[in-house]
């Protein structure tokens, strides 16, 4: 790889052991994917340090010891515990406070200790050509396909990415990678965040590690429904974006989606495409434990559309209704009075995790120490294709998917109601 | 002692059993973490355990989530102690065995790959991008 002479020092170990690390670790990445030399970076979202795994909080802390800082704007991606108000997830105090030892490192390091997944509506939003990183493919979908700025599919090099501000020059970093390889032509009406997060799911498992091409929307999708979407096509398959030409800069047609490429044979999707999405998560059950709203961390528009939903009303006896938000949309949120409506209606408002990503989770490892022992849940109401996948294969329990508006019926009646076909 | 020549995706020097997969494993979902087990389905190795082996596999299955499983294998001492892959393995899997030290080859032809047996020593050398693959012909291990 070609280096520039700071960057050599930063190999050298000229400015300091932890930079050295870091770019150490870069530059065998870029060896292995025959990056030609490094791009210098303008954001971060990084690991969080995450409690339900074995010495995984110790690796930020290790980080922050040797005195890492992050030397571009950096956002911290979702934690296994809401560290504010844990006591209404019912998790065990020994998890919060091996969370909160997490922050602490962030805080040190200079990371802006965000705990979420959807770090743009927490205000981190990224610009069309910057090159970025991302340890939350969610995040890494969303910048490259809504925002037009530069990410992979990281993993935790993203840590080391934000102490360098560097990243070596190689997949969607490349706007030789950019460019479609399917097209999918919608033949039908979508509508909302649950609809987008189905179709999302069909695209991302037709396509692979390509790049999708998604066009004939009768409207402008909102930026809730493109996140919903990215979120989709990242949980089924290896996407890392996609193109909704006159939405994704810079493809105004679908000509420039392709590169100037051939226009492939369009495959139709169709009402009963996205409809055998829901299908797929609607599992036997007998009772149900928990409605959730909010995968991934929903908006302040998100907020104000379940508190339209709930205002004056009232959830069932013996139910539970989770609403996961970041905590910046949440103090937002509190602050226009949307909690204090959301909260009436018998909702918990939580942030920092998600039922997947918290002590629900089977199929963690954490300390022995720490005694967690996941509930028995019997199981979960979601309206997020991604939420219904990981509730069944991390937490294990039977899994119901619907529209926002049919989960919120649902958490009011306490009966399973399927979504309507709009 | 047979010799095998690969590209180095991560540096590192390790010996231990062959276990070989015939299909892609991802590291996240399909690996038990505190056993080492793979539970997912990959036939020809379900139920094997990954825990000190040379891992072989025609290539790795995408998710971004991989590096932080090989690097939970690590700390629970269930890990490979080397990867040998057909194709380049994904980014996220090269991160998670550079934090954990594991050293990678890749690009090894698939005619090659069958010829490589369960429970053969072999020991596995990595630097500056060149990979050895030594097999030891003499000294098969009891497959676990």
């Amino acid at each position: 790889m070609d280096l520039t002479s700071v960057e050599r020092d930063m190999l050298a170990g000229r400015d300091g052991p932890a930079k050295q690390r870091a770019m150490k670790g870069l530059v065998q990445l870029g060896r292995a994917f025959a990056a030609p030399r490094m791009v210098e970076i303008g954001y971060a979202h990084i690991h969080a340090g995450m409690a339900l795994y074995l010495e995984d909080v110790e690796l930020m802390e290790e980080l922050a010891a040797i005195d890492a800082r992050m030397v571009v704007p950096a956002s911290v991606n979702i934690a296994n515990a809401d560290t504010v108000n844990w006591r209404q997830t019912g998790a065990p105090e020994s998890l919060v406070r091996l969370q909160r030892r997490a922050s602490s490192a962030h805080a040190k390091m200079g990371s802006d200790c965000t705990f979420t997944c959807t770090p743009y509506w927490a205000g981190h939003w990224p610009t069309w050509n910057t090159h970025m990183t991302s340890i939350e493919s969610t995040v890494t979908i969303f910048c490259n396909s809504v925002l037009g700025a530069k990410s992979n599919r990281d993993g935790f090099f993203a840590v080391y990415a934000g102490m360098t501000g560097r990243y070596p020059l190689f997949g969607y970093h490349l706007d030789s990678n950019r460019r479609g390889t399917m097209l999918f032509e919608i033949d039908t009406p979508v509508s909302g965040s649950s609809d987008f997060s189905c179709l999302g799911f069909l695209v991302g498992n037709q396509v692979g590690d390509g790049v999708p091409v998604i066009s004939g929307f009768a409207r402008r999708p909102t930026l809730d429904e493109l996140d919903a979407l990215g979120a989709g096509i990242a949980t089924s398959g290896g996407a890392t974006m996609f193109i909704v030409p006159g939405v994704t800069p810079p493809y105004g047609d679908l000509p420039a989606a392709f590169g100037g490429h051939a226009i492939p044979a369009p495959v139709r999707v169709l009402r009963a495409a996205i409809d055998a999405v829901y299908a797929r998560y609607s599992d036997a059950h007998e009772v149900l434990d928990i409605v959730h709203l909010g995968c991934p961390h929903a908006s302040y528009e998100e907020m104000k559309h379940y508190a339209r939903l709930l205002d004056g009303r009232r959830i069932a006896e013996g139910l539970e209704l989770w609403i996961t938000a970041s905590r910046n949309v949440r103090n937002a949120a509190a602050e226009a009075g949307i909690v204090a409506t959301l909260e009436n209606a018998g909702a918990r408002v939580i942030s920092d995790t998600c039922p997947m990503a918290c002590h629900f989770a089977r199929t963690v490892s954490p300390d022995p120490a720490l005694g967690i022992v996941p509930p028995r849940l019997r199981a979960i109401v979601v309206d997020s294709a991604k939420q219904a996948k990981y509730v069944r294969d991390m937490i294990q329990c039977p899994v119901l998917l619907t529209g926002t508006e049919e989960a919120v019926e649902t958490a009011m009646t306490g009966r399973f109601v399927a979504r309507r076909t709009p | 002692m047979t010799r095998i020549a690969a590209r180095g995706i991560v540096d590192g020097r390790a010996r231990g059993p062959l276990l070989v997969s015939r299909e892609a494993i991802s590291f996240l979902g399909d690996v038990d973490i505190r056993s080492g087990t793979i539970v997912g389905e990959v036939p020809s190795v379900k139920g094997r355990k990954l825990g000190g082996t040379v891992l072989v596999m025609p290539y790795t299955r995408g998710s971004a989530g991989a590096w932080r499983f090989i690097h939970q294998l690590f700390k629970h001492g269930t890990a490979p102690v080397a990867i040998i892959t057909g194709t380049a393995p994904d980014p996220s899997v090269v991160q998670g065995a550079i934090l954990a030290g594991i050293p990678i080859a890749c690009d090894v032809d698939a005619a090659t790959l069958a010829g490589l047996n369960d429970g053969v020593m072999v020991e596995v050398i990595v630097a500056d991008e060149r990979a050895t693959i030594h097999i030891d012909d003499s000294a098969v291990a009891t497959p676990r």
